[in-house]
């Protein structure tokens, strides 16, 4: 159906005019002077926002990163000052053997203590050292059982590997005396890459075991005398005997606790590595720049996660509200339609 | 036309209309696109001085970028005016439950109109008066009127053809010979 012209020209001549009282009122309300408030000329400009801050955040993000990765590669490189593979000189090697003699001193270079006479320690250490050659890591694990077994020690695990990627791993132990030489002496099958020496003292709980054992011993006795000497009642008897043999129990173990103490402390335990550059047990230290990507990756990963789990808890609020605003739109615009359409 | 096209490129330099300004050459525009909704010249009035202190308050952070003064003038007048008929619509309920519920006088819809087409006019619903007034009285393109009523071009054009559809029918009744 097409409208006739005449219907809308006849609209369009008679367009309403606003009366000269509601005129005047609206020249009134246009010209008052009004103080504006500084927060109605202010409107966040959110698209500029948005274009700016994204890209801060980042930058920020990727800043931060690189600042923590530049001093976390500062640190680890104070730290792998310590494993950086010592250079296989004459000097060098008595350094190491050096270090390996001041075990018993106390003053090494690689590890923080030696074992203190007259206390009770567990003496763990391992060792990495590489050889030429295939040949050379087959002749250097016998050499390092030879010497185990000179010093009064014994091969707890081996294993060899000959071939292009030649490798020998063991695990010895030798009485704690001799770990110096023990360690000198393995140190000198190759080039030192690696070694550590760990000392963890033993003699507190060894104390402890010792003073709860005299204790003991000094219960059993007691009860053992009124056992022998008074005249009891049998249900105290019975109680005395029972709390006896509860206590001889205790000591027993305590004294199986003991000695395994005093032999874990009699004997250290070295895990030594020997191989051939080729066989790549020995990664190359890394760069300055390749560390500080590397710790600068871990941190952005770590903000990532931070993201990604703000986002997952904030989602749902997200959508919440969304689905709301959507809800109360979708009802007023239906409400709207409802009122226009009487 | 009627619109004040701030949304247009102004030279370097050129001052921003003033509020004032706009009002006075707006008004008219405003006031007939309430009565035409309204149906009710008291109302109209009364919700075009609302719309223009509203505008006022508002014109700070009127963007011409964003579209032309008045469709941000109907717009603010749009809102009044449904404001209005959920406050009539209130009323009318309560009134309905007392039983005492008032016949208001008739308004006219323009000078020069005739009564068959005032008649017809006061037949249409609200919504109908409404895109009647924009497409046909103000001349605001579809696109426009689309944007000030949230809805559909498609859905402005059906809703006009309807209103006008429907005035013929009122004034084929009212004059058979036609």
């Amino acid at each position: 159906m097409t409208p006739s012209p005449d219907l809308i020209d006849e609209l369009q001549a008679s367009r309403p005019v606003a009366p000269a009282a509601l005129r005047a009122r609206v020249r009134e309300t246009a010209r008052a002077p009004r103080a504006a408030s500084p927060w109605e000329r202010f409107r966040l400009p959110v698209r500029r926002v948005a274009v700016v801050a994204a890209p801060a955040v980042l930058a920020l993000a990727l800043v931060s990163a690189g600042a923590v990765g530049l001093s976390r590669s500062s640190e680890r490189e104070v730290f792998s000052e310590a494993a950086r593979p010592v250079e296989d000189t004459p000097q060098s090697v008595e350094k190491e053997t050096l270090s390996a003699t001041d075990l018993g001193a106390g003053a090494t270079r690689d590890s923080a203590a030696g074992p203190t006479t007259g206390r009770a320690q567990r003496v763990s250490a391992t060792l990495t050292v590489e050889v030429s050659d295939s040949d050379a890591v087959s002749d250097a694990a016998q050499d390092a059982i030879d010497l185990t077994r000179r010093l009064g020690g014994h091969v707890v695990s081996s294993s060899v590997t000959t071939g292009e990627q030649a490798a020998a791993t063991m695990t010895v132990r030798v009485p704690v005396g001799k770990v110096q030489q023990a360690i000198a002496g393995l140190s000198g099958l190759g080039r030192i890459v690696s070694q550590q020496v760990t000392i963890d003292d033993l003699q507190a709980s060894l104390d402890a075991l010792e003073r709860r054992q005299a204790s003991l011993r000094n219960q059993v006795a007691r009860i053992g005398a009124r056992l022998d000497t008074e005249s009891l009642e049998p249900e105290e008897r019975a109680v005395l005997e029972t709390r006896l043999q509860r206590l001889q129990l205790e000591l027993r173990e305590l004294r199986r606790g003991i000695t395994a103490t005093h032999a874990e402390a009699r004997m250290s335990t070295i895990e030594l590595t020997v191989a051939t550059p080729e066989a790549g047990v020995v990664a190359p230290a890394p760069s300055r720049l390749e560390r500080t990507l590397d710790e600068a990756l871990d941190v952005l990963v770590w903000e990532g996660v931070i993201v990604l789990a703000l986002a997952i808890v904030l989602a749902p609020i997200a959508l919440l509200g969304l689905a709301a605003w959507l809800g109360q739109r979708l009802y007023r615009r239906r409400e709207d339609e409802r009122l226009l359409s009487t | 036309m009627h619109a004040v096209s701030i949304d247009s490129p102004r030279p370097a330099g050129a001052a921003a209309p003033s509020f004032a300004a706009v009002a006075e050459e707006l008004l008219d525009d405003v006031y007939g696109y309430l009565l035409y909704l309204t149906k009710d010249w008291a109302v109209a009035e009364d919700l075009t001085g609302e719309t223009f202190e509203r505008a006022l308050r508002r014109w700070r952070k009127f963007d011409p970028r964003r579209g032309t003064a008045r469709a941000w003038l109907l717009a603010i007048a749009r809102s009044a005016a449904l404001d209005w008929f959920r406050a009539e619509s209130r009323r009318q309920r309560r009134e309905q439950r007392a039983e005492a519920r008032e016949r208001r006088p008739e308004s006219s819809f323009g000078e020069g109109l005739s009564p068959e087409l005032e008649d017809g006019l006061r037949s249409l619903t609200a919504g109908e008066r409404e895109v009647l007034a924009l497409r046909v009285v103000l001349e605001l393109d579809g696109e426009e009127t689309a944007r000030l009523l949230g809805m559909s071009p498609t859905a402005v054009s059906t809703r006009l053809h309807r209103a006008l559809g429907k005035l013929e029918e009122r004034m084929r009744r009212h004059d058979p010979v036609a």
